[in-house]
C-alpha cells in the first residue's frame, strides 16, 4: 500500500539528510507503528507519505514513494487526498469550520463531492468514531479526545485507503489517548486501513501494531519488521518489553495477558524477595491545606480536603478527569481563593503573595504549557525568563540544557513538538528553584527518553529538599518516582499513602510490572532487576 | 539571517507579468491624472472629456483582472493563496470599523508589513484584493473600487521594493513608508474624485482646457483645503501603528513564511546517494549494507 523505495531526504539548507535510504513496504490493512525519539525523522517520514515533503515542506527527495500505486512524485498532496488521510498532533490546529458536522463535511467540499454522497458519509463518519451525539456542538467545547476523534473523522470522509497520523494522542490526557487509540484499532480491524502511526505511548499500541518501524535518529537505517523482532531490541520501548527482555521471555511479550502467562517462573525466582522498602521522606511541611473546599457555581471540585507536603517528597495526586486534581494544584499556586478553608505554602496563604514573590516559592507547570511562553525563540523565553525572576543570565538555558539537552536557541516556541514545549515551561518554572513545585501532567508528548531525564530531574530536585506534587495520570511515571500517592475522586481524598501500597492495589493505576507480578508489590523494571542480579542499577 | 532583511518572493514577478504590471499601471496614472495632462486646445479633445471618467472606471477592473491573473498563473501554490486569503480577509476586517473615524484607517497597517516580508508582487496582489473583499463587506462598491484598488495596490508593491533596513531601523523606514504612502494614497484618490466632486464653479474646480498648470494649481488648493486635515491623521495613525505593532506582526508574518518555506526549491531525483559519501559511510552503501533492518526487512 505505502512503499518507500530508497529514499533519502535533505531538507533545503540542512547539512545532513533527514532519511537516508529509507526502504519501507507498508502492507494493505496493517498497522504499522513508528517509533523513535523526538527529532528523529518520524514527521517527515510521515509527511512523505501524502507528499507534503517535500511538495509542501521544499527540500531534495531520492527515490521514491508510491501510494496506492500512485507516486508522490506526478501527485501532488491534493491528488493523493483521496488515499491518504493525515492528522496532526494538536487537532485545534487543523480545524476550519465551527461545528462538527460542518468539519466533517469540509474535506468533502474541498474533493467536489454531490450533496447526497457528502450526507451518507458524514452519517457513516458519525457512527463510526461514535460521534453521532456530538454532531451540532461547536468544536471548541469539545474534550481533547473528541476533538481528535473529529479530526480523524474529517480525514475519514474522503474515504482514504491509508491514514498517518503523526502522535495523535500528544496533546491529550491519556483517559482521551485511549479513547482515540480504540478508536483507531476499530478502523483497521472494521474497516481493513492501513495505518502509519507515530506514537510515544508504545504499552498502547504495540499489542495491536502488526508492524514496527524504528527511527533511530542518529543517521543508521531504519528497523522495520514484525513488532515482536524489533522490540527485541529497540532503544525505545515500554516497561513490560523491559522485562520480556530481562527475564529472557521469547517471544516477547507486548501485552500484560501475554507476560502473565509466562511470568509463573519469574514470579517463582522472585518469592521470598521483597523490593527494598522506601524510608518515607519526613521532611518540613512545605505546604498544607486545611478543610479546604473550592466550588464553580453549583460544582464542588474540591470538597474539605486535608493534606500535607514536605520537602523531599514526590506527591503524585491521580484520579479521573474532574476528580479535583488541576483545582488542587490550583489551589497550591494560589491563583484563586478557596470557598472555605485555609492553603498554606511556606508559611504564607500564596493568594497574598505579590506575583515575583510568588514564582520564587511555588513553580506551576499546567497542563498546556504553551501558556507559559510568549518569547519570539527558545534562547529569548530564557532570557527574559531569567530577568523576570531577577536570576543571573543564564540559568534559565542552563536548566533547560539539563532538561532537554540540545534544543536550537532560535527555534520558535510555537514550532517545537509538544514534548519539546513542556521540556522549555519546565526549564522556565524550575530555574528559580521554587521549593514547591507543581506539575500538571508533566509526561505529555515527551518520549522515553524525555521521560527518563524527567525523573531524574525530579529524583534530584527532592533529594535537594524540593517537594513535588503532579497531577497525572500516567501510572509508569508514578511507579518510577512517586513516594507517595493521593486518590481523589469528586474532590475528596479517597486514598492516601505510599505510593507502592496505594498503586499496586489498584487494577486502574496499576503499572505494567506490578500487572505482571501481582500479588507481589513490585513497580518498575529496575527494581526486578536489582533483586535479581543483586545490584542497583538505579543512579 | 538572510530572511530577515530580504523579502521572500511569494509571488514571482516573470517577465510577462513585470511588463503587464508596468503598462497597466501606467493606465492607472493616467487614469488618475488626466484632469492634469489633458491640454485641452482642439474641441474633440474637450468633447471627450466627459466620457474619460467612464473609459477609465471600464477599462482598469479588465486590466487589473489580466495583471492579476498573469500574477497568479503557475506561481501561486496552496500555500500563496492561503497566506493571500487570510490576510486579505484580516485587512477587510481591519477596514470595517474605520471609514469615517478621524482618519483611523488602519488597513494599510497590515498592507505595508505583509509587502515588506513577502515581496512585492505579493504586496500588489493583497492590497487589491484587501480592497475588493472590504468593499464586499461594507457595500462600498462604487466607481471608486478599480481606483482604491490601484492605490492600496501600488502601496503594498513599494513596500515590497523598500531598500533593506534591519531592527529599528527598519520600523523606522516602514512608519516612515506608511506616512507618505497614506497621504500620496489619498491624494491620488482626491485627483480622481476632484473633476466630480468639486463642482464646476469653484476657485478650486477642474476646468477642462485650461491647461497644466492651473488645474494643478487648483488640485492642490482643493486638495490642502478638503481632505488634508483627514489624510495627515490618517497617516500619522498608520506611522504610529507601524512602530507600536510592526515588530511582532513583522515577526509573525516571517514565521509565516518561513515555516511555509515559498522559496525552497522542490527537487526529485531518481536514488542516489545524498549527501553521504558512501565510500567513507559503508553503513549507507546501497551496494554493501541493506538500509532496512536486520530481521523482517519490508514486511509484505
Amino acid at each position: 500500500m505505502i512503499r518507500f523505495s530508497d529514499v533519502s531526504f535533505t531538507y533545503d539548507g540542512a547539512e545532513r539528510p533527514t532519511l537516508v535510504h529509507v526502504d519501507l513496504t507498508v502492507g494493505e490493512g496493517e498497522l504499522c507503528v513508528v517509533v523513535g525519539p523526538t527529532g528523529s525523522g518520524k514527521t517527515t517520514l510521515l509527511r512523505a507519505v501524502n507528499g507534503l515533503v517535500p511538495h509542501f515542506t521544499g527540500g531534495r527527495l531520492s527515490g521514491g514513494v508510491t501510494v496506492d500505486g500512485r507516486s508522490t512524485r506526478e501527485f501532488p498532496p491534493r491528488e493523493l487526498a483521496d488515499v491518504v488521510g493525515m492528522v496532526g498532533q494538536n487537532p485545534a490546529a487543523s480545524f476550519v469550520t465551527d461545528t462538527v458536522e460542518d468539519e466533517l463535511a469540509y474535506t468533502m467540499e474541498n474533493l467536489g463531492l454531490a450533496p447526497d454522497v457528502m450526507r451518507r458519509r458524514v452519517e457513516d463518519v458519525l457512527d463510526l468514531l461514535g460521534l453521532h451525539e456530538l454532531r451540532d456542538r461547536p468544536l471548541a467545547t469539545l474534550s481533547g479526545g473528541q476533538q481528535q476523534r473529529v479530526a480523524i473523522g474529517a480525514v475519514l470522509t474522503a474515504s482514504p485507503r491509508v491514514l498517518v497520523l503523526d502522535e495523535p494522542t500528544s496533546a491529550l490526557d491519556p483517559a482521551a489517548a485511549e479513547e482515540v487509540l480504540a478508536s483507531l484499532t476499530r478502523l483497521v480491524h472494521d474497516l481493513g486501513l492501513t495505518v502509519l502511526l507515530a506514537e510515544h505511548r508504545l504499552e498502547r499500541v504495540l499489542p495491536f501494531a502488526d508492524s514496527v518501524v524504528l527511527v533511530p535518529g542518529d543517521g543508521s537505517p531504519l528497523v522495520v519488521g514484525p513488532a515482536v523482532e524489533v522490540m527485541a531490541d529497540s532503544p525505545v520501548a515500554p516497561p513490560l518489553v523491559d522485562l520480556g527482555r530481562l527475564a529472557g521471555w521469547d517471544p516477547l511479550p507486548l501485552s500484560v495477558r501475554d507476560a502473565r502467562r509466562m511470568a509463573g517462573p519469574l514470579r517463582a525466582r522472585l518469592d521470598g524477595d521483597r523490593p527494598a522498602a522506601a524510608v518515607p521522606p519526613r521532611g518540613d511541611l512545605a505546604a498544607s491545606l486545611t478543610s479546604v473546599s473550592v466550588a464553580y457555581g453549583e460544582v464542588t471540585a474540591l470538597d474539605a480536603v486535608d493534606l500535607g507536603f514536605r520537602t523531599g517528597e514526590i506527591v503524585a495526586v491521580m484520579g479521573r478527569n474532574g476528580s479535583g486534581k488541576s483545582t488542587l494544584l490550583s489551589q497550591l499556586a494560589g491563583v484563586r481563593p478557596p470557598s472555605s478553608g485555609r492553603v498554606v505554602v511556606g508559611g504564607t496563604d500564596p493568594v497574598t503573595l505579590a506575583p515575583r514573590e510568588l514564582v520564587s516559592r511555588v513553580g506551576l507547570v499546567p497542563q498546556d504549557a504553551g501558556v507559559l511562553l510568549y518569547g519570539e525563540s527558545v534562547g529569548e523565553e530564557c532570557a527574559s525568563a531569567d530577568h523576570d525572576t531577577g536570576l543571573e543570565p543564564g540559568t534559565t538555558a542552563a536548566m533547560l540544557e539539563r532538561v532537554l539537552p540540545g534544543l536550537p536557541s532560535d527555534r520558535h516556541p510555537r514550532d517545537l513538538s509538544e514534548g519539546q514545549r513542556l521540556a522549555l515551561a519546565l526549564a522556565v518554572v524550575l530555574a528559580p528553584a521554587p521549593p514547591l513545585l507543581l506539575l500538571d501532567e508533566p509526561t505529555r508528548g515527551l518520549d522515553y527518553p524525555g521521560k527518563a531525564r524527567l525523573v531524574r530531574l525530579l529524583a534530584e530536585l527532592a533529594g535537594a529538599g524540593h517537594a513535588v506534587v503532579m497531577a497525572t495520570h500516567d501510572v509508569e511515571l508514578v511507579a518510577q518516582v512517586a513516594t507517595r500517592a493521593v486518590v481523589l475522586a469528586d474532590g475528596e481524598v479517597v486514598a492516601d499513602g505510599p505510593a507502592r501500597d496505594v498503586v499496586c492495589h489498584s487494577p486502574v493505576f496499576a503499572p505494567q510490572v506490578a500487572k505482571v507480578l501481582a500479588p507481589d508489590l513490585w513497580l518498575t523494571v529496575d527494581e526486578v532487576r536489582t533483586a535479581l542480579l543483586g545490584e542497583p542499577v538505579r543512579g | 539571517m538572510a530572511d530577515r532583511v530580504r523579502s521572500a518572493r511569494v509571488i514571482r514577478l516573470r517577465p510577462r507579468a513585470s511588463v503587464l504590471l508596468v503598462v497597466t499601471s501606467m493606465v492607472g496614472v493616467v487614469a488618475f491624472c488626466w484632469p492634469l495632462l489633458l491640454h485641452g486646445t482642439s474641441s474633440t479633445d474637450l468633447a471627450h472629456s466627459g466620457d474619460a471618467p467612464w473609459i477609465f472606471l471600464a477599462v482598469l477592473p479588465l486590466l487589473l483582472a489580466v495583471v492579476l491573473s498573469e500574477l497568479a498563473e503557475g506561481s501561486l501554490d496552496a500555500k500563496a493563496i492561503a497566506l493571500l486569503g487570510i490576510l486579505a480577509a484580516c485587512g477587510a476586517a481591519l477596514r470595517v470599523p474605520s471609514p469615517g473615524v478621524a482618519g483611523f484607517e488602519p488597513v494599510f497597517f497590515l498592507l505595508i508589513p505583509a509587502g515588506r516580508v513577502l515581496g512585492r508582487g505579493f504586496g500588489f496582489v493583497l492590497g487589491a484584493l484587501t480592497i475588493v473583499v472590504s468593499a464586499l463587506i461594507t457595500g462600498g462598491v462604487g466607481p471608486w473600487l478599480p481606483f482604491q484598488m490601484f492605490g492600496a495596490a501600488w502601496m503594498g508593491f513599494g513596500a515590497g521594493c523598500l531598500p533593506p533596513a534591519k531592527g529599528k531601523a527598519e520600523l523606522g523606514l516602514l512608519a516612515a513608508y506608511a506616512a507618505v504612502a497614506g497621504i500620496l494614497y489619498g491624494t491620488l484618490l482626491n485627483l480622481w474624485f476632484w473633476p466630480f466632486g468639486a463642482g464646476t464653479t469653484t476657485s478650486f474646480s477642474f476646468v477642462p482646457g485650461a491647461g497644466f498648470a492651473h488645474n494643478l494649481h487648483s488640485f492642490v488648493f482643493f486638495d490642502l483645503t478638503t481632505s488634508l486635515g483627514f489624510d495627515i491623521p490618517r497617516a500619522l495613525t498608520n506611522a504610529l501603528l507601524v512602530l507600536v505593532l510592526g515588530r511582532p506582526v513583522l515577526n509573525a508574518l516571517r514565521r509565516a513564511s518561513r515555516r511555509a518555506a515559498f522559496d525552497v526549491p522542490v527537487i526529485h531525483e531518481p536514488a542516489t546517494d545524498p549527501a553521504i559519501d558512501p565510500a567513507t559511510d559503508p553503513a549507507t552503501d546501497p551496494a554493501t549494507g541493506p538500509a532496512t533492518g536486520p530481521v523482517g526487512a519490508g514486511t509484505p
